[in-house]
C-alpha cells in the first residue's frame, strides 16, 4: 500500500493539531453497557443464580420449610436408580413422538395447500393460529371431556359406529394418545403458518426449472421442497423438541384434582409434572433441583441430536461452510480493490 | 373439469377440513357450557347449543372472582409486556448498531441463556422469591418474567434489518446521544417490532400456567388461568359451569389476538425465516 | 383461616366472620380451598409469605410434626383445661412427640356401613339395620352381599375404586404403618391383607373403578354405588352432595369388619398469627360440644366431644336416611375404635402403596407385582427420608 504519498498531508496537518489521549474505549461504550444492563442484572439474579442455587439445592434433602440437610449426590443416586423417574422420560418421549411426528407432518401438508389455495388466506391462517393463544388449561378442559371414559363425545361416537368405548383416560396409552393430541392441535397451524412462510420463500424459477425437467408432484416435493426447506424444518423440530420435553399443563389439568396427577400408573407423568410433583406436592426441594438438572441435560442432547439429525450430512455443510469462505474471500477482495481505486 | 381445479377443490376440502378440527372444540366448549350438566353426562350426547349459558356464567362469577383474576391477569401480563419491551428493545438496539468491547461476548451470553429450560430455576426462584417475602404478590410474576432473552434476540434480528446505518450516523452527526438515537431513531421503526413481541409476550403471560400456580399461593388472588383450574378442582362435578368459566377466560384473549391477528401472524412468519 | 370445602359448619363460621367471641374488635377471614388443600398449606410455609393464621389439618397431621416449629404450642395458650372434653384417642393425636400440643381436634371420622334399600329390596334382603348388620358382619359376608346385590341389580358397586377398601380395612386396624418407636411394619400381615381384600373385591367385580372425583360422584348420582363401608363425612360429601334425589333410600349400620375411624380433622395456629389468643378463643369456641354438635347437621362432621352425642341435634332422625337416628351407629363406632398410632412417615408409606392398587385396578397389573413394587419403592423412599 503506498504510505509516503498518503501521509504527507496528515503529517503537515499532525503538527497543527494538539495530539489526544485516545479515548478510553470502554467508558465510550457506557450508554450501551447502560442498554443492556437490565436484561443482564435480571438475569443475573432470576436466570444464573438459580440455576446455581439449584445446583446447590440438590446436594440436599430440604422440605422447603424446615432446615437443609446436606447429602452429597443422594439425590442424584436416587435419580437415576428411580423408575418413576425414568418412566417420566418414557412417557415424555412417546408423548413427544406422538405429537411432534403428526403435527409436522400435517403442518407441512397443510402449509403445501394453504401455498397453492389463493383465496380466503388470511381467514385460514387466522383460524389455523387461534389454537395456538388458546390458554390451555380451558383447551385441557374441553378435551378432557371430549376424552372421558364415560361420558366423552369421543367414546358416544366411537360407540355409535360400533367400535365401542375406549379408555382414554385410565390407559397407559389412551392417556397419552390424549395428551398428544392437546398438544399437536394447539401447534399444527402454529408450525404451519412457518413452514409456508418457508414455502413462499423458494422462488418459483426452481418450481419452473423441475416442470420443464418432467418431474411430477411428489418428486418435486421430496426432492426438492423438503431439502429447501430444511432449515425451517430443523427449526420447527428444535423448538418442538424443547416444547415437547417440557409439556405440563395438559398433564396436570387433566388429572389434577388428586395428588396423582400423571394419572392412573402414571402414564401420563411427564418430566416437568414430576419436577412440580417432588419439589411442591411431596415437599422434597432438593430432589425437584436434581430433577431440574435431568431436564436440563436431556434438552441439550436432544438439541444436539435434532441438529445433527436434521441440520443436513456433513458433506453439504462442508460444502455451504466453504462457499461462505469463498464469498467472503471474494468480499474482502473487492472491498481492497475499491480501497485502492479510491487512493 | 381440469387437473388444476380439481387440485385447488381438494386443498380447500383439505384446508376447510382442517379449520373445522381446529375450530371444533371452541363449539363443543359453547356446547357443554350452554347446557345444563346432566345433559353433558346423558348418552347420546347433546350436540347442540343449549340456553343455559348465561345461568352458568352467573354460577361462575358466584364461585369465583373471575374479575379479580382477570383484572390480576391484565396486570401481570402489560407488566411483563411493557418491562420487556422497553429493556429488550434498548438492548437489542445496542447489540444490532453498536460496536462496543465485549460485545460479542455479551450476546454469546445471551444465546447461551436459551438452552435453560426455565424449569430449571423453578425451585431455587420459588425459594429466592420466599426471601425477598414476595411469594404470592404480583411481583413475582411480573419481575422474573422480564428477563426473557428470547426478545432481545428477535428484536436484534429485527433491528438489524430495519434500522439503516445512515439513519444513526445523521443522528450522531445532530449530536444525539445514544438515547436520543434510541428513541428518534430505533424507536419508531422499531414499532412493528415491537408490536408482535408485545403481544406474543402478552399472550404467552397471559396463558402462563406452572409458574403462577406454584407462586400465587394466596387463593383469593390467583390469575385467570389458575382461577380456571381451581373452579375445576372444586366445582368439578358441575361440568357445564366449569365449561363457562373456560369459556369466559377464552374469550377476552382471542377477541384482543383477532385484532391484530393478521400482522402478527405475517410477523411471526417472518421472522422465523431468519433463523 | 385456611380450611378445605365442608370441614367447617358455615353459621358458625358465618357467626365469627362477625366477631369472634371474646375478642369483638376480631373477625374471622376464612377462606375454603377447594383443591390440592395441602399442597397448598406447605407451599405457602415455604413461600414464608401470606400464611394464614390458623390452618385446617386433616388426619395425616402426623406428618406435620417435623416442622411443629412452625405452630404455636397450644399448651401455651392453655388448651391442658379442655383435655377432658374430648376423645382421649383423639386428643393424642395431636401432641409431638416432644409434648408440644400442635393440634386441636375437630371431628372424627367413625365408619359405618351405607346401603340404599331400595336396591336391597329388590335383592330380597331385609334393611333393617340390626339385621343387616347381622347379615354382613365381616367382609367376606359383605362381599357375599355385594354379589348378590349386583345379581339383583346388574352393574352395582359396593366401593368406588380399590383404594376405598383399602383405606377403610386400614381404617379398622389398631396399627398402621409404623410404630411408635420407628419400626416399620407397613409389610406385615395386617397390610397385606387390606392389600388382598381390596383385590379381591375388586376382582369379584364389585369396584366401581372410579379413580378420579368427577367419576366416583358420578357412580353415587347414578346408582351404581349401592353400598359403602365408609367414614361419617361420606354422607356428606357422597350421597347428599351427589344424589340428593335418593333421599330416604339410605340406611346406616355396623361397619364389616369392626369399628374404624377414616379422617377427623384438627386446626393450628401457625407461628404467622398475630394474635394467637386470639386464634385459640375462636378455636376452643368453634370445637365446643355444643358447637360440634351443631356442624353434626351441616355438614355432617361428627364430633369429637363425647358430650355432644347426647345433644338433641344429633339424635334427631335423618330424613335423609329415611328417619334413622344415624348417630347410635356412628357413636358406637366412635366408642368402639381401637386407636392406631400415626407417623410423619405414614404418607411416604401411603402414597406407593396406594398407586400400586390403583395400578392393579385400572392397569390390570398383577397383584404380587403390585405389592412387591409399592414395598420396594416404600423402602427407597424411607431409606431416603432417613425413616429407616
Amino acid at each position: 500500500m503506498a504510505v509516503t504519498s498518503k501521509t504527507a498531508p496528515v503529517a503537515v496537518t499532525a503538527t497543527a493539531i494538539p495530539a489526544e489521549k485516545p479515548p478510553n474505549k470502554y467508558r465510550q461504550a457506557l450508554p450501551q453497557y447502560l442498554a443492556v444492563s437490565p436484561f443482564f442484572i435480571l438475569f443475573a439474579v432470576f436466570g444464573a443464580f438459580p440455576v446455581l442455587f439449584s445446583i446447590w439445592i440438590s446436594f440436599h434433602s430440604w422440605d422447603g420449610i424446615g432446615p437443609m440437610t446436606w447429602v452429597g449426590l443422594e439425590q442424584y443416586r436416587y435419580l437415576l436408580s428411580d423408575a418413576t423417574f425414568w418412566q417420566t422420560i418414557g412417557n415424555t418421549l412417546i408423548i413427544w413422538v406422538l405429537s411432534t411426528v403428526p403435527m409436522l407432518l400435517l403442518a407441512l401438508v397443510i402449509a403445501n395447500a394453504l401455498h397453492n389455495a389463493t383465496r380466503l388466506r388470511t381467514f385460514y391462517r387466522i383460524a389455523y393460529f387461534i389454537p395456538n393463544v388458546t390458554s390451555v388449561v380451558a383447551i385441557t378442559l374441553v378435551f378432557g371431556s371430549i376424552f372421558s371414559n364415560n361420558f366423552g363425545l369421543l367414546n358416544a361416537f366411537l360407540q355409535s359406529i360400533g367400535v365401542g368405548q375406549v379408555e382414554w383416560l385410565t390407559s397407559p396409552w389412551g392417556i397419552k394418545i390424549a395428551i398428544a393430541t392437546i398438544v399437536t392441535w394447539r401447534w399444527v397451524g402454529y408450525n404451519a403458518i412457518i413452514y409456508l412462510a418457508g414455502l413462499q420463500a423458494i422462488s418459483a424459477d426452481v418450481y419452473e426449472a423441475a416442470k420443464v425437467d418432467g418431474a411430477s408432484p411428489r418428486q418435486t416435493f421430496w426432492r426438492i421442497t423438503v431439502p429447501m426447506m430444511r432449515p425451517v424444518i430443523l427449526f420447527t423440530a428444535v423448538t418442538s423438541t424443547i416444547g415437547g420435553l417440557q409439556i405440563f399443563t395438559e398433564s396436570r389439568v387433566l388429572f389434577g384434582d388428586t395428588n396423582n396427577i400423571g394419572g392412573p400408573g402414571d402414564a401420563g407423568l411427564t418430566i416437568v409434572s414430576y419436577l412440580y410433583q417432588s419439589a411442591f406436592i411431596k415437599n422434597q426441594f432438593g430432589y425437584g433441583a436434581a430433577i431440574g438438572w435431568a431436564l436440563f441435560i436431556l434438552i441439550v442432547l436432544f438439541s444436539i441430536i435434532n441438529w445433527r439429525l436434521i441440520g443436513g450430512t456433513d458433506d453439504e455443510r462442508l460444502t455451504r461452510r466453504a462457499a461462505r469462505r469463498v464469498e467472503r474471500r471474494i468480499a474482502a477482495q473487492n472491498a481492497k480493490r475499491e480501497a485502492a481505486d479510491v487512493r | 373439469m381440469s387437473v388444476e381445479r380439481v387440485r385447488t377443490a381438494v386443498g380447500h376440502v383439505v384446508l376447510m377440513l382442517g379449520v373445522l378440527v381446529s375450530l371444533f372444540p371452541f363449539y363443543w366448549m359453547v356446547v357443554m357450557a350452554s347446557n345444563t350438566t346432566p345433559d353433558i353426562f346423558s348418552y347420546p350426547p347433546k350436540l347442540v347449543i343449549g340456553s343455559h349459558l348465561f345461568e352458568n356464567m352467573g354460577k361462575v362469577l358466584d364461585n369465583i372472582d373471575f374479575f379479580g383474576s382477570m383484572l390480576l391477569t391484565l396486570v401481570a401480563s402489560l407488566g411483563v409486556t411493557v418491562l420487556v419491551l422497553f429493556f429488550d428493545s434498548l438492548a437489542a438496539f445496542a447489540f444490532a448498531k453498536y460496536q462496543f468491547p465485549g460485545r460479542n461476548l455479551l450476546f454469546g451470553i445471551l444465546l447461551a441463556t436459551f438452552m435453560i429450560p426455565s424449569q430449571l430455576a423453578l425451585v431455587p426462584q420459588f425459594v429466592t422469591l420466599a426471601e425477598f417475602g414476595w411469594i404470592g404478590s404480583l411481583k413475582a410474576l411480573i419481575i422474573p418474567g422480564a428477563a426473557n432473552a428470547f426478545g432481545i434476540f428477535w428484536m436484534r434480528q429485527y433491528a438489524k434489518g430495519a434500522i439503516p446505518d445512515e439513519l444513526i450516523s445523521a443522528a450522531k452527526v445532530d449530536g444525539a446521544g445514544f438515547f436520543r438515537q434510541y428513541l428518534t431513531v430505533g424507536l419508531p421503526v422499531l414499532r412493528p417490532g415491537l408490536a408482535f413481541l408485545g403481544i406474543f409476550t402478552f399472550i404467552n403471560v397471559w396463558n402462563d400456567y406452572l409458574w403462577p400456580l406454584i407462586v400465587m399461593t394466596d387463593p383469593n388472588r390467583l390469575t385467570l388461568q389458575v382461577a380456571l383450574d381451581q373452579l375445576n378442582g372444586i366445582y368439578g362435578t358441575d361440568y357445564s359451569m366449569v365449561m363457562a368459566g373456560a369459556l369466559m377466560s377464552v374469550i377476552p384473549l382471542i377477541g384482543v389476538f383477532l385484532i391484530g391477528a393478521r400482522s402478527f401472524i405475517a410477523d411471526l412468519a417472518a421472522g422465523a425465516m431468519k433463523f | 383461616m385456611w380450611t378445605w370445602v365442608g370441614s367447617v359448619n358455615d353459621d358458625l363460621i358465618g357467626q365469627a366472620e362477625q366477631a369472634i367471641p371474646g375478642f369483638d374488635a376480631m373477625k374471622l377471614a376464612m377462606t375454603r380451598i377447594g383443591s390440592n388443600y395441602k399442597t397448598k398449606v406447605l407451599t405457602a410455609l415455604a413461600g414464608k409469605s401470606l400464611v394464614p393464621d390458623i390452618v385446617a389439618i386433616n388426619d395425616d397431621v402426623a406428618t406435620y410434626f417435623p416442622n411443629a416449629d412452625q405452630f404455636h404450642d397450644l399448651f401455651e395458650l392453655g388448651a391442658k383445661d379442655l383435655e377432658k372434653d374430648f376423645l382421649p384417642w383423639k386428643w393424642k393425636l395431636g401432641i409431638t412427640p416432644q409434648n408440644k400440643m400442635m393440634a386441636y381436634p375437630m371431628d372424627t371420622g367413625p365408619t359405618a356401613l351405607f346401603y340404599r334399600s331400595d336396591i336391597l329390596t329388590k335383592a330380597g334382603v331385609d334393611i333393617d339395620p340390626a339385621a343387616v348388620a347381622e347379615l354382613a358382619p365381616d367382609w367376606d359376608a359383605y362381599i357375599a352381599l355385594g354379589k348378590k346385590l349386583k345379581q339383583a341389580v346388574p352393574g352395582s358397586a359396593i366401593t368406588d375404586n380399590i383404594s376405598g377398601i383399602f383405606d377403610y380395612r386400614m381404617a379398622q386396624q389398631p396399627k398402621r404403618y409404623m410404630t411408635e418407636d420407628g419400626q416399620y411394619i407397613g409389610d406385615q400381615d395386617h397390610v397385606r391383607q387390606a392389600f388382598d381384600l381390596a383385590v379381591r373385591v375388586v376382582k369379584e367385580g364389585l369396584s366401581a373403578n372410579a379413580q378420579n372425583s368427577t367419576d366416583k360422584n358420578a357412580v353415587v348420582t347414578n346408582g351404581k354405588l349401592v353400598a359403602y363401608n365408609a367414614a361419617v363425612w361420606w354422607a356428606q360429601l357422597g350421597p347428599k352432595n351427589a344424589a340428593p334425589k335418593t333421599k330416604g333410600l339410605w340406611r346406616v349400620t355396623a361397619a364389616p369388619g369392626g369399628a374404624g375411624n377414616r379422617g377427623g380433622s384438627f386446626l393450628a395456629i401457625t407461628k404467622y398469627c398475630k394474635n394467637p389468643e386470639a386464634a385459640f378463643a375462636f378455636i376452643s369456641w368453634l370445637e365446643s360440644a355444643k358447637n360440634q354438635a351443631q356442624a353434626f347437621l351441616d355438614p355432617v362432621l361428627f364430633p369429637s366431644t363425647p358430650a355432644s352425642y347426647t345433644d338433641p341435634k344429633l339424635a334427631a332422625p335423618d330424613p335423609f336416611f329415611g328417619g334413622q337416628k344415624i348417630v347410635d351407629v356412628f357413636a358406637e363406632s366412635a366408642k368402639k375404635y381401637p386407636g392406631a398410632f400415626f407417623s410423619p412417615y405414614d404418607s411416604i408409606v401411603g402414597t406407593p402403596i396406594g398407586k400400586e392398587l390403583v395400578n392393579v385396578e385400572a392397569s390390570g397389573k398383577d397383584p404380587d407385582v403390585a405389592w412387591a413394587d409399592a414395598q420396594h419403592q416404600v423402602e427407597r423412599e424411607l431409606t431416603r427420608a432417613g425413616a429407616i
